[in-house]
């Protein structure tokens, strides 16, 4: 896994890093349903998502803002992300299965993702980020 | 003790201008020595942070629950000038209207006895919680512009409440200004199915009995007398307030160039309180704030049919203590050096304690002052207090909101194991029910500052005053 979980007291933070973008932004999707539900399966639920924004980091957030917007109205657990960035445009497809209380009650809710101390930087060969989950 | 912060009292600390850069006015919080030892150098930084903006009014603030957040420290209240101020998502939090509402019954400990695992299962069953959660309640998306509009009063109109439970909420249960416009359709496709679910995290419905009253004047003007049992509600405003918070923070931070705002943290985005993108943050902000306070009103309802079907009491035998919001912005009116000026106060994680007579105080309670809810952490002690003038005069009329975390998530579940604590709060007759054991070990008691301790705090310093001690008896988790 190419995400881990840091201390914070309030909230889950997470740092991703990833040797290119398109890495990182897949490794946070993943981050954020690791939080939500625990272990998911891909068992053929499929969907796409295109987002643009002003920058990479908005980018990433509107992505992972889209992602809980999904998840909570579709009923779906997502395992599998395929990210292509490319300046800021994403276009991302996303594989997983139909959200069931007795395997996907084990993580908590994610209620937003914050701009505070998210930059993505270049750590000698690596991309890196760190992400604060509000929960 | 961290470098840089005077002490200025016996529990209060300022935070000098120059802290950070920019600083408008100096930071000011509340701790007890003991407590200064759990303070974290981020919660500090983003308390100055706070005071960076433009338009702050006084001190930037903090209670004794202060902890690290994201753009205000939680535990942080500001005020801001309606025309040289701003307005900030920030300064409210994604859950938008989070909030407790406390009820008693007449109901005593002895009357639970052979029933208090019934009762929890029977609760767990009627109010949705944890991930995934849908409410069986349908409403439409017409019917939901009324929630956001008439909050609690939507409900009651339905039959689930009465009058009396309106005037026992902070503004009646419901915020003027919702403009349900500035609600987006995705927020609106998540509050359709949410409507009377608790969520998840620290969120949960607690039965409670009233071991210890401490100000006896105070408890019989709130109708709590000791060993009465007793039941409290904490949740928020769901997906539609979490989509109504990132929607409009978006906007904000692309406007910050417009309004030439800069900030040391993005999550501190905010617009003038009276430009387009101010207000509308405002109006969506209301709303959500509604659809909160329906959504503990429709709770409550489903709690008080159990109670009422599973011991043979009447609904109206049940009531409503009070309401309070702990993630909220609002537009109020505070004596400024000696002159009365409206100001719009931030809490974010810090609740309103309005003391004796002041207005939006409930006429039976305005003697004593507003009651403040502060729950306690998983199977430690909530209390009740009553609101004080000195807050009004030191706070913008705020206390805290609860105990404070001191442990991360991923580390209180590295120390604690979820099923040897429910075990170990059965053991001292408090039952535990939630969807997942490790749901748990996140909000064991030791994660928390001792909510005694935070409660100690804001009675010393006269923010809000002990009326009454709850322990808990079952606990449905989020």
């Amino acid at each position: 896994m190419s995400f881990e979980e840091l201390e914070h007291t309030a909230d889950v933070l997470m740092r991703v890093r990833g040797a290119t973008v398109n890495e990182i932004f897949a490794d946070a999707g993943r981050a954020m349903f690791h939080v939500m539900y625990g272990p998911c399966k891909d068992r053929g639920i499929e969907r796409q998502v295109s987002l643009e924004a002003d920058d990479l980091e908005s980018l990433l957030i509107d992505y992972l803002s889209e992602l809980l917007f999904i998840t909570e109205v579709e009923n779906t657990v997502f395992c599998t992300f395929d990210v292509d960035v490319r300046g800021t445009r994403l276009s991302a497809a996303l594989r997983g299965e139909p959200f069931d209380p007795a395997r996907h009650s084990g993580g908590t809710i994610v209620k937003g993702i914050s701009y505070f101390g998210l930059e993505i930087v270049k750590e000698e060969e690596d991309y890196v980020v760190e992400i604060i989950f509000d929960i | 003790m961290l470098a840089g912060i005077n002490r200025v009292g016996d529990i209060e600390w300022e935070v000098p201008i120059g802290y950070v850069p920019d600083m408008r006015v100096p930071g000011r919080f509340f701790l007890s020595r003991a407590l200064v030892e759990t303070l974290e150098e981020g919660a500090v930084r983003q308390l100055a942070n706070v005071a960076t903006l433009p338009g702050i009014v006084k001190n930037s603030l903090a209670m004794p629950d202060i902890h690290w957040g994201y753009g205000f420290p939680i535990g942080g209240v500001a005020a801001f000038d309606m025309t040289e101020g701003v307005i900030s998502p920030g300064g409210v939090g994604f859950d938008i209207n989070c909030g407790v509402r406390l009820i008693t019954t007449p109901l005593t400990e002895a009357d639970l006895a052979g029933k208090k695992r019934e009762l929890i299962e029977r609760l767990f069953s009627a109010v949705p919680t944890g991930v995934g959660a849908k409410s069986t309640m349908r409403v439409s998306n017409k019917e939901l512009a009324g929630v956001m509009v008439d909050g609690a009063r939507w409900v009651v109109d339905r039959g689930l409440g009465t009058g009396a439970d309106l005037v026992r909420c902070e503004g009646e249960g419901a915020m003027p200004g919702a403009d349900p416009e500035a609600v987006s359709a995705k927020a609106r496709q998540r509050g359709v199915p949410q409507l009377g679910t608790l969520g998840a995290g620290n969120h949960f419905l607690e039965v409670q009995v009233a071991r210890e009253i401490v100000d006896p004047e105070a408890a019989k003007a709130f109708g709590v007398a000791e060993g009465q049992v007793c039941f409290m509600v904490h949740c928020g405003s769901r997906g539609l307030g979490h989509q109504v918070a990132t929607d409009h923070l978006r906007t904000l931070e692309g406007a910050l160039a417009k309004y030439g705002i800069h900030l040391p943290d993005r999550q501190l985005a905010c617009a003038p309180i009276d430009s387009p993108e101010g207000r509308a943050y405002y109006g969506g902000m209301v709303c959500a704030a509604n659809y909160a306070w329906a959504n503990r009103q429709v709770i409550m309802h489903e709690v008080k049919s159990v109670f009422a079907q599973l011991f043979g009491i009447d609904y109206d035998e049940m009531r409503l203590i009070y309401d309070v919001a702990h993630n909220v912005a609002k537009f109020e009116r505070h004596d400024i050096d000696g002159t009365s000026m409206e100001v719009c106060v931030h809490r974010k994680g810090a609740t309103r304690a309005f003391g004796p007579g002041a207005p939006g105080v409930p006429g039976e309670y305005a003697a004593v002052g507003q009651p403040v809810i502060i729950p306690g952490s998983m199977g430690t002690s909530s209390y009740l207090l009553h609101g004080t003038v000195t807050a009004m005069q030191k706070t913008f009329g705020s206390t805290c909101h609860g105990a404070g975390r001191v442990l991360s998530r991923s580390k209180a579940k590295k120390e604690v194991r979820g099923k040897e604590l429910r075990e170990h709060l059965a053991g001292e007759g408090i039952l535990v029910r939630a969807h997942s054991d490790s749901a748990l070990a996140e909000e064991a008691p030791e994660a928390y500052k001792p909510s005694r301790e935070v409660v100690r705090v804001v009675h010393e310093a006269g923010l809000s005053n002990i009326v009454v001690r709850l322990e808990p008896l079952g606990v449905i988790k989020g």
